[in-house]
């Protein structure tokens, strides 16, 4: 069991990793080790003292050399989900469960907006996970909106267990050919149904599936921590980053607006903190 | 305890006063994790609340009745009648809430 699990690799949850450490306290990091996309994509960083006029390339390669530097690993796994329990946190990561007495959340915002009709009908033929719920249609027909890493992999799992897989990819990558995956170029548009979801809506066509399943990088923050307070689309912090569930912290973009790069080290800083005190509380 | 539900054997529950029924699966991870919640949930309501198991492959003909598409899928009943329902795993203190808001 460790003492803090940290998902995201942006400045949020490096700086949490780095006080955490810093603190003598076993953690993992759950993230990419290309750190955040986002970042890495920033133009110019003007604000962040101490780096003056730097790229966002640059800076991520700094943080990624602060990290090496301090011995402190990122696991390169998804984490879909945190569950809360009285005595610890349980994080399922792929076919992975991973205890932690304290969770710092810093994945970031996620991006783009919902499918029309995708959380009206969340859990009434729409689900986010194929290997959660694929096997609730077995032998049928369910099409898959691949918009994540993962998704052509979870395409391949499903068409394992149904008996027609619709692909409609976001991204370049494609399920392996098989004979009953149906790659289908078109955008999608809307979900419809009635009781349940039961067509999607492309910008050309119209497909009748038992369930659609929307694959994302990025789970809203209400999908990946059950039970947690939202405020919009943020998780409900504190000063302390404390959040409604006791041990599970937020910082960075998750946490609210100001979306900047040195509010979200501050944020993490004060998260990692925040999780040693609620540890020395405990023991 | 929690009772297991088996051969889409549904009797116990439509007797009971208020019955608390986890439609699950063992291949599904936020029911297994759901599970040792309500298994602690079913200590604290001894008595007063019975707390049933239905694996959804194990009993397809009650998933379908109830209209299950999504689980883990916790229904409330109360003297047999379906009365309130909830989707997913929920922390303790919120799945109490929640037991105690419908029972």
């Amino acid at each position: 069991m460790y003492d803090i699990a940290i998902v995201g690799t942006g400045p949020a949850g490096i700086s949490a990793a780095i006080t955490a450490k810093i603190r003598n306290k076993s953690i993992i990091l759950f993230g990419s080790r290309t750190l955040s996309d986002k970042m890495r994509k920033a133009h110019l960083i003007e604000n962040y003292p101490g780096f003056y006029h730097v790229t966002g390339e640059q800076l991520a390669d700094s943080l990624s050399r602060h990290l090496e530097q301090m011995g402190i690993e990122i696991t390169e796994k998804r984490v879909g989900a945190v569950y809360t329990f009285d005595d610890r946190f349980s994080l399922s990561a792929g076919q992975d469960i991973i205890d932690a007495k304290t969770v710092i959340i810093a994945g970031g915002i996620v991006n783009g907006r919902p499918i029309k009709g995708e959380e009206e009908f969340l859990g009434r033929g729409v689900s986010y996970c194929a290997t959660c719920d694929g096997f609730l249609y077995k032998g049928k027909k369910v099409a898959v909106v691949g918009a994540s890493e993962d998704a052509p992999a979870e395409a391949e799992f499903l068409s394992e267990i149904c008996s027609e897989v619709l692909y409609f990819p976001a991204g370049e990558k494609l399920p392996k050919e098989a004979a009953n995956i149906k790659v289908i170029k078109e955008k999608p548009a809307e979900i419809k149904g009635s009781m349940k979801a039961d067509t999607l809506i492309t910008d050309s066509g119209e497909y009748k599936t038992d369930c659609i399943f929307v694959l994302r990088d990025a789970v809203s923050p209400g999908t990946l921590v059950p039970g947690i307070e939202l405020d919009g689309p943020h998780i409900k912090v504190n000063l302390q980053m404390e959040t409604n569930l006791p041990g599970l912290f937020a910082c960075g973009d998750i946490a609210g607006t100001p979306y900047q790069y040195i509010k979200a080290a501050g944020q993490g800083n004060t998260a990692a903190l925040s999780a040693v005190r609620y540890l020395g509380k405990k023991q | 305890m929690v009772k297991v539900i088996r051969r889409n054997e549904f009797e116990d529950v439509k007797k009971a006063g208020v019955a608390v029924v986890d439609f699950s699966a063992t291949w599904c991870n936020p029911c297994r994790m759901l599970a040792p919640v309500m298994e602690e949930l079913s200590d604290e309501y001894a008595g007063a609340v019975e707390f049933y198991n239905c694996d959804v492959d194990e009993n397809g003909d009650l998933a379908s009745e109830y209209g299950i598409t999504s689980i883990p899928a916790i229904i409330i009943f109360k003297e047999g009648k379906a009365t309130a329902k909830t989707v997913g795993f929920q922390p303790k203190a919120n799945m109490k809430s929640f037991i105690d808001a419908n029972k």
